[in-house]
This record gives structure tokens, C-alpha cells and sequence, in this order.
């Protein structure tokens, strides 16, 4: 975020509170009023669906619980608007630990119905709970009133404006922090956030919490602006409208956040307004047009993807000066129109205006880059040399897939500071022993310990943080961040700010982060990928990615490295690479298992070698001694290993 | 059979293939090699369609196929057995196999023995047959890649593009993919092969181009190829 971005800002928010200096017409103060308000509670659910990429029809009960904590609060107890305020904030963000439950265990569809019965429940209680909340009749609040002074329409605008900054300042700290990170990397790979020490059960818990906090606010400012609250409001038309406002503003934006808070309230206005819609749809066919022939000069889109927008577009204009009379066609034009959106600008309006823009921003990038890369010191952590001469011993380990037994008793010896060999036929058992290590599958039966500790029954992020990082055959990168970024959630265990740090910037926040960025850097130098660093992972080539995730993988400062298939795809020339790589980690006594295919890699730097053949243990010792034996050769090397 | 004239395309701004132009004669394999990230993979879905090509041609015999979709593709009778494999993992592996001949039951490509291809691809890979009934998820990542062959085999294409056929497979196996691809040349199937294996790959093939950063470098009869120091040097060290 550069001065530019903070500057733009600033005058958008200095213009949003001149708001009512310009117009005393208390209609359009409120509007823009509920506008602000919900983009607050757009800011949270984006964090959920945007950047956790759950699916949450829940916020519309979250946003009655603000606004009834805030009216409870107030009518039962007379409490003071700055104990309302974060009351309704804390109470919200408990009911959104509760609502993350169901994501923990399930997603999709299956998520959305879960969600979705909540904001039911919780409107249903509302409903019920006469005692407190006054059931179908609702509560009236007046505007708060704070040391003795009353706010009005006007000045409580400004309060709401003033929160509005405060929650995008906030949300925009916490989404570029490890934390942003963190619950990005939960879309990208749930496997390899656990892997990475991102507990996947905690992110997804604090990433609801967190959103539900917003919402809370959100809830509260909203009671106050209308001065009443019933139960209806918080209904299920609402809540698809909030999820339809990411969608159709462009989610992981802050811009998409408001643009779609403005949409949701502004479009059903404006459909009632003849003249207003014919202005409307003339305006947007314009754009349309304007967007198509930028898109087509650039070669960006072809004449036959635009021809039906553009159109469309022509079409609704011409539809909107036949119309004589709007009423009986608004809601089949709004459905129209969310449609169009939906379908065709699937990034939202931001995520399109963005990609239109973008061969300009792209230079900008690449310039960082130039710079950034100045980190001399080593950045590999040198494992430590405590402990025994075992990094790791299995004993009998057995791990039944119902009648398969995927490893069968096996004992496996992990020397400290040495790369050990796991080879064997496809299917033999490598990548489930890789798995069981990583705390992936418990074993059924066997003992596993790391450092003299016992893993079985370990969670994942658990066992990362003890000190075993892992690649993976199936490259797990977490594909819609930077490669920067998948080294820097690595690096998630580095950080001991909080919350807070990250939302005020405390001096530890910026100093973790400055000191993880500089590492990260070291980090992709080392593997080679320094001049790909704001690169998104998905777009790198394969050899490219399995690269990045051994650098992601090193980020965790770990005692053991498993390498599952690190050379599988890439040519000789790389391999040598791959190798010289291999051998510096290495030399930080970082214990490697490496897992591969191609025998003269394996030959020429394991110092010991074990074979698996149908989840059994076949052979083990020395490189040459294993490719001499028999039945290695026979289950596995065939006739060509010479 | 296929050609390719001055193909350029990307991913979104990225900029990959900056025009190449590769010929696939009817009943010869063609083998693209050059290093990680050349634009052999990029190359493969740009004539699949799986991405679209920014600018050259695409012919299929005769016919233009670029610009056209995937599955549009398929019914003219390429078949692309992608890297990575991408079975369908919740499929038996016959199931997986039949829907290779999709085209062919829906009547846009002839018809032919359906059934009695089945039991060839079984008889190609015999791991598959014993496995027939199994879900393709549950296979392992050779037995996969197996698949993933014989599912494109199915199409009883004109064009069969393999992309890393061999990668993530036990020594024995990676002996087994060369052979099935030298077995299916001898039955007259047009390829198109990417290989880490670039000797391996050059041994099977009759012509071979190299790729450097989105260009052709260099292209002739693969023995010849096998034998030029430049390609010996960048492609050939070490390896198989």
C-alpha cells in the first residue's frame, strides 16, 4: 500500500463526511448512512469468503445479534454508548466462534445450509425471546447520547464515517499481516497450512470471530441509525444480499466491499425511479462499450466474448426508455442484472476494472522486486545439534486402510545431519509413510518419535512446529498467493504479535514482519525463484513450484525436511540444480528424507537408502549395496540401473 | 496431421509462447523437450484448448482447430493425456476408461468396438485390469499416470498428446511407459511427447524440437538431435 493508496483514501473520506455539509436532505444522509454501515459488515464477510474462501448465510443473524446487543443493552440496562459499542462487538464475535463450528467439519453447499440455519435460529430466538427483545413488536432506540451531548442525524453520520475509517484501517493491517495470510493460505491448501504450523482449526475459528466482530458493529450502528430494530430485518433476503455484494464488488478488495454495499442499496432505490433506471442503463451500456473496445484494442478479449455483454447492455437501455411504467419489472430487472454481474464478471466489478488496468500496475511490480533482493545474511536457520543421533525412530508402524495395509511394520532410523533415501515401487507405501509422519493419518498401530517425542496422535500444525516441514507430490502451494507470500506463511511461526499488534502496527508487528519479509526473500534467493517473488504461485511452471514449496518448507526452521518427489518433472540440467540444493540444506545439519524416482539422484547424494515394496521394508543401507540387491532390482530398478 | 504455425499464448498477462511452429506427421512421434519452464506444458493446452492461443494456427488435418473449446477439440480426435494425470477420482478405473471413448458413444466420432478397446487398454496396462474395478483416487501415482494414458488412448485419436507421461514413476515403470509408447507407435498412433527423459524421448520419437524460453531453438530427426553437442550438453547429461 503506497502513498498514493493512503492519499486517494484520505480525500474519499474527507469527501464522504462533507456529505452533510453539501445536502441537509436527512433521506440521502441516511442512505449513504446504511451504505457506510454495511460495508462495515462487508469488510468481515469478505475476510470469510474472500479470503478463507468458506461460505457463510450466516451474517445476516450475526448483524441482528449486534443490533440487539446494542438495543438489550440499552433498554434493559441503560447502558452508556462506548460499553454498547464494543459490548456488541464481543458478543457478536462469541456467536461467530459458534457459527465457525459447522465449517470445521464440513464446506460447500453443505456449509452454506449450515449458515444459513443459523441466521434462522438466530432470528427465530430473536422472535421468541419476548423478555428481552421485545419479539415482533421490536425495540426504539434513540441516537446515543455521549457526556451529556445528543448526537443528531448529522453528527452521528460522522461517527459512523469515523468508524467506517477505523475498520478498514484495521481490516486492511490484519489482511496484510501473517494473519491476511494465514487465512488466505486456508483456501489455498488446507494440507499444507497445517503443514506449515497454520493450524487450519484456529485460523478458521479466528477468521469467523474476526468477521463476526465486524458484523457486530456493523449490527450496532445499524440500531442506532434506524432507532428501531424488529426481528424481520435479519431475514435470509438479507443475508444472500450480503454475500451477492462481495460477489458482484470483487471479493479480497476493500474497494469491492464498498462498491457492493452501494449496489445493494442503492440499486432497489434507483429501480424506483423511472428516469433514474433509464439513466442508469444508458450509463452502463456506455461503459460496456468503452470496457469492450479497451478489451478488444488490447487483445485481451475477442469480439465474440464481448458481443453479448455489449448488447445486453444496449438492449437494457433500449428496454428502459420502451418501459412506461417500472413498477411491475423491478425485481426482475434487479435479478437481471445480478445475473449479468455474476456471470460475466466473475472477479466482481473491482477484480474486472483491475484486470483492465492491469499491464500498468505490473511495471510498478517488477520494480520492487529489483531492490528487494539485498538480504546477505544466511537465511536457513541452522538446526540444532541437541538430542541423540536419531533425529527420528519408527518402530513397527502399521497403517491399515481398511483390509489394505498401505505400511506394514515397518522400522525406519533417521540418522541426524544425513539425507535418507525412501524409495520403492509407485504404490509401495512412500508418500502414506510421508503422510503418517506428518501427523495426515494416524498410524493403526507402531510408535513414531521426532527428537526423543512421540508424534502419533500429534496434529499436523503440531508436528510442524516441533520441527518436520514437508513438500508434496502433488504440488500444495497456495495458489492465488505470491510466491513471496507462500514463503512468508512459512514463516507464520516466527510471529508472536497478536491482534492487536497487528491492528495498532505495534513496533514488535512491524519489526516481525519486517525481519519475515527480509527472510522470505533469502529464502526464494536461495532456491532461485528471487525475480519470481511477486509472482503468483499458480502461474509459475511446475519444476518452479516444486522449488518454492522446499523454500516454504525451510521457512519453518526445521530439524527434518521430507522431500516427496522433488525432481519428478524436471530435466537433467535442473536436477543438477536440485541436488546442489539438496546438499546445502544439508550442510545447515538439516536431516532430509528425500523420496524419489530418479536412482542417479538418489545414488549419488543419500547416505542411506530404504525400500519399500507393498508397505513392507525390502532392503536398506548404503546406496550401492541397495542398488546391488536382488530383489530391490526386481521389484523396482528393473534392468535398467546400471 | 497436426500442425502448428507461429502459436503464441499465455496465462492472463503472462506471456509464454512467443510463436512456435511444430509438425506432427501422421504416424511419427514428435518430441518436445528443453528445460523447466521452456513452454512445453503451455504448448500441449494451447492445442488442447485448454487455453486459448493469442495469436498462429492450429491445424488438425486440415481443419482449424485453434480457438475452439476443449471438448470441441476432443470430438475432432486429439486426445491429451495431461501433466499430472487428472483421473477422475471418484471413478473405477473402467469408468475412467469408457469416458475416454465419450465422444464416441455420443456419436461425434466413429463409433467402432467400444468393449474390445477396453479390453486392449487392459491388455496395454495389465496393472489396470487388475485394478478395473477400483476408484481411481485410490490408485497410486504410477498406476495413475497409467491410466491417465490409456483413458486418451480410448478416443481412438487422430493425436494423442502425452505430457511428462513418465514423471513420478518407479525406474521399472518409467522402462514400461517407453515401451507402451513405442507399442502404440508400432500400432500407427500419432504422438506428441514431453519427457523429463529427453534421451529416453528422442530414442522413441522421429522428430524432435527443443524449447527455449517460449521458442523453437532447434528441431530435426530425433537421432540426429541425439547426437547435436548443444543439445547433448543442455537436455542430455545425466538423465536416463
Amino acid at each position: 500500500m503506497n502513498r498514493k493508496y493512503v492519499f486517494a483514501s484520505v480525500i474519499a473520506f474527507v469527501l464522504l463526511a462533507l456529505v452533510p455539509v453539501f445536502t441537509h436532505n436527512p433521506y440521502y444522509i441516511h442512505l449513504v448512512e446504511t451504505i457506510m454501515i454495511y460495508a462495515i459488515l462487508l469488510f468481515g464477510l469478505d475476510i470469510v469468503v474472500g479470503y478463507t474462501g468458506q461460505v457463510s448465510l450466516g451474517h445476516a443473524g450475526l448483524f441482528g445479534i449486534g443490533a440487539y446487543t446494542a438495543g438489550v443493552l440499552f433498554l434493559k440496562l441503560g447502558a452508556p454508548f462506548w460499553v454498547i459499542v464494543p459490548a456488541s462487538i464481543a458478543v457478536t464475535a462469541v456467536f461467530g466462534a459458534l457459527l465457525a463450528l459447522p465449517a470445521l467439519r464440513v464446506s460447500g453447499p453443505y456449509l452454506a445450509m449450515v449458515t444459513m440455519a443459523f441466521g434462522t435460529i438466530i432470528q427465530i430466538l430473536i422472535n421468541e425471546m419476548t423478555f428481552l427483545t421485545e419479539g415482533p413488536m421490536g425495540l426504539k432506540i434513540p441516537k446515543p447520547t455521549v457526556a451529556g451531548y445528543k448526537f443528531d442525524e448529522q453528527s452521528f453520520y460522522w461517527v459512523v464515517t469515523a468508524l467506517l475509517a477505523l475498520s478498514l484501517l484495521v481490516v486492511h493491517r490484519v489482511l496484510r499481516s501473517q494473519l491476511g495470510r494465514a487465512f488466505e493460505a486456508l483456501r489455498g491448501s488446507p494440507v499444507a497450512s497445517d503443514c506449515m504450523g497454520v493450524s487450519v482449526y484456529k485460523y478458521k475459528v479466528y477468521a469467523f470471530v474476526i468477521s463476526a466482530g465486524f458484523a457486530g458493529l456493523a449490527g450496532c450502528l445499524y440500531a442506532y441509525s434506524e432507532q428501531y430494530i424488529s426481528p424481520n430485518t435479519y431475514n435470509n433476503e438479507l443475508t444472500v444480499m450480503f454475500l451477492l455484494a462481495v460477489i458482484m464488488g470483487g471479493r479480497k478488495t476493500r474497494m469491492g466491499s464498498m462498491l457492493g454495499a452501494t449496489i445493494i442499496v442503492l440499486l432497489p432505490k434507483l429501480l424506483d425511479d423511472l428516469e433514474m433506471f433509464r439513466m442508469v442503463a444508458s450509463v452502463l451500456a456506455v461503459l460496456m462499450l468503452i470496457g469492450a473496445i479497451i478489451g478488444i484494442a488490447r487483445k485481451m478479449t475477442t469480439v465474440q466474448t464481448m458481443a453479448v455483454p455489449v448488447v445486453g447492455t444496449a438492449a437494457l437501455a433500449m428496454f428502459a426508455f420502451w418501459l412506461e411504467s417500472i413498477t411491475d419489472w423491478r425485481l426482475s430487472i434487479f435479478g437481471l442484472m445480478i445475473l449479468f454481474v455474476v456471470y460475466y464478471l466473475q472477479d466482481g466489478i473491482v477484480g474486472f476494472v483491475r484486470s483492465l488496468l492491469s499491464h500498468r500496475s505490473r511495471g510498478a511490480q517488477m520494480s520492487h522486486v529489483a531492490h528487494a533482493v539485498d538480504s546477505s545474511a544466511d537465511p536457513i536457520i541452522r538446526a540444532a545439534k541437541n538430542g541423540g543421533d536419531d533425529v527420528l525412530v519408527a518402530k513397527e508402524v502399521l497403517m491399515q486402510f481398511g483390509g489394505l495395509k498401505a505400511i506394514n511394520q515397518v522400522d525406519l532410523r533417521i540418522k541426524r545431519g544425513t539425507i535418507h533415501g525412501l524409495i520403492g515401487p509407485n504404490g509401495s507405501g512412500k508418500s502414506t509413510m510421508m503422510n503418517v509422519l506428518t501427523g495426515i493419518y494416524v498410524p493403526t498401530a507402531g510408535s513414531i518419535e521426532f527428537e526423543g517425542r512421540s508424534v502419533v496422535g500429534r496434529t499436523s500444525s503440531d508436528i510442524a512446529l516441533s520441527g518436520i516441514a514437508r513438500t508434496f507430490q502433488n504440488v500444495q502451494l497456495f495458489g492465488e498467493m505470491t510466491a513471496l507470500q507462500n514463503v512468508q506463511v512459512g514463516l507464520h511461526h516466527t510471529f508472536h504479535s497478536n491482534f492487536v499488534d497487528v491492528a495498532l502496527n505495534t513496533s514488535r508487528y512491524a519489526q516481525e514482519d519486517k525481519s519475515a519479509t527480509a527472510r522470505a526473500e533469502g529464502l526464494l534467493a536461495f532456491v532461485g525463484l528471487a525475480d519470481l517473488a511477486e509472482e503468483q504461485a499458480r502461474n509459475l511452471p511446475y519444476g518452479k513450484q516444486r522449488l518454492l514449496e522446499i523454500a516454504r518448507a525451510l521457512a519453518l526452521d526445521p530439524q527434518l525436511l521430507l522431500l516427496d518427489e522433488p525432481a519428478a518433472g524436471l530435466t537433467a540440467p535442473d536436477i543438477k540444480e536440485l541436488v546442489s540444493i539438496i546438499r546445502k540444506i544439508r550442510d545447515h545439519g538439516i536431516t532430509v528424507i528425500l523420496i524419489e524416482h530418479h536412482m542417479d539422484m538418489v545414488m549419488s547424494i543419500c547416505d542411506t537408502v530404504s525400500v519399500l515394496d507393498f508397505g513392507q521394508k525390502i532392503a536398506e543401507g548404503q546406496p550401492a549395496d541397495v542398488q546391488a540387491n536382488e530383489k530391490v532390482i526386481e521389484a523396482y530398478l528393473g534392468g535398467t540401473a546400471t | 496431421m497436426l500442425k502448428i504455425k507461429n502459436l503464441e499464448a499465455g496465462y492472463g498477462k503472462v506471456h509464454v509462447l512467443h510463436g512456435i511452429s511444430i509438425d506432427v506427421p501422421k504416424g511419427k512421434v514428435v518430441t518436445l523437450i528443453g528445460s523447466n519452464g521452456a513452454g512445453k506444458t503451455t504448448t500441449m493446452r494451447a492445442i488442447s484448448g485448454m487455453i486459448a492461443p493469442t495469436a498462429g494456427e492450429i491445424t488438425l488435418n486440415g481443419e482449424r482447430i485453434d480457438g475452439m473449446e476443449s471438448f470441441t477439440i476432443a470430438k475432432r480426435g486429439l486426445a491429451h493425456s495431461p501433466e499430472g494425470r487428472r483421473v477422475f477420482a471418484t471413478m473405477t478405473v473402467t469408468d475412467n476408461l469408457i469416458l475416454g471413448a465419450f465422444p464416441r458413444l455420443t456419436g461425434s466420432r466413429p463409433k467402432g468396438d467400444v468393449p474390445a478397446d477396453l479390453d486392449r487398454a487392459m491388455d496395454l496396462f495389465p496393472r489396470l485390469k487388475e485394478r478395473r474395478n477400483q476408484l481411481a483416487g485410490t490408485l497410486s501415482g504410477g498406476e495413475q499416470q497409467m491410466l491417465a494414458m490409456a483413458r486418451a488412448v480410448m478416443l481412438n485419436p487422430e493425436v494423442v498428446l502425452l505430457d511428462e507421461p513418465s514423471m513420478g514413476l518407479a525406474p521399472i515403470l518409467v522402462e514400461e511407459v517407453f515401451k507402451i509408447i513405442e507399442n502404440l507407435k508400432s500400432q500407427g498412433v500419432t504422438m506428441l511427447l514431453v519427457e523429463q527423459f529427453a534421451a529416453a524421448a528422442l530414442n522413441v520419437a522421429d522428430y524432435g524440437y527443443v524449447m527455449e524460453n517460449g521458442r523453437i531453438s532447434v528441431h530435426g530427426e530425433a537421432s540426429s538431435l541425439k547426437n547435436d553437442p548443444a543439445v547433448k550438453a543442455a537436455y542430455l547429461g545425466g538423465g536416463h
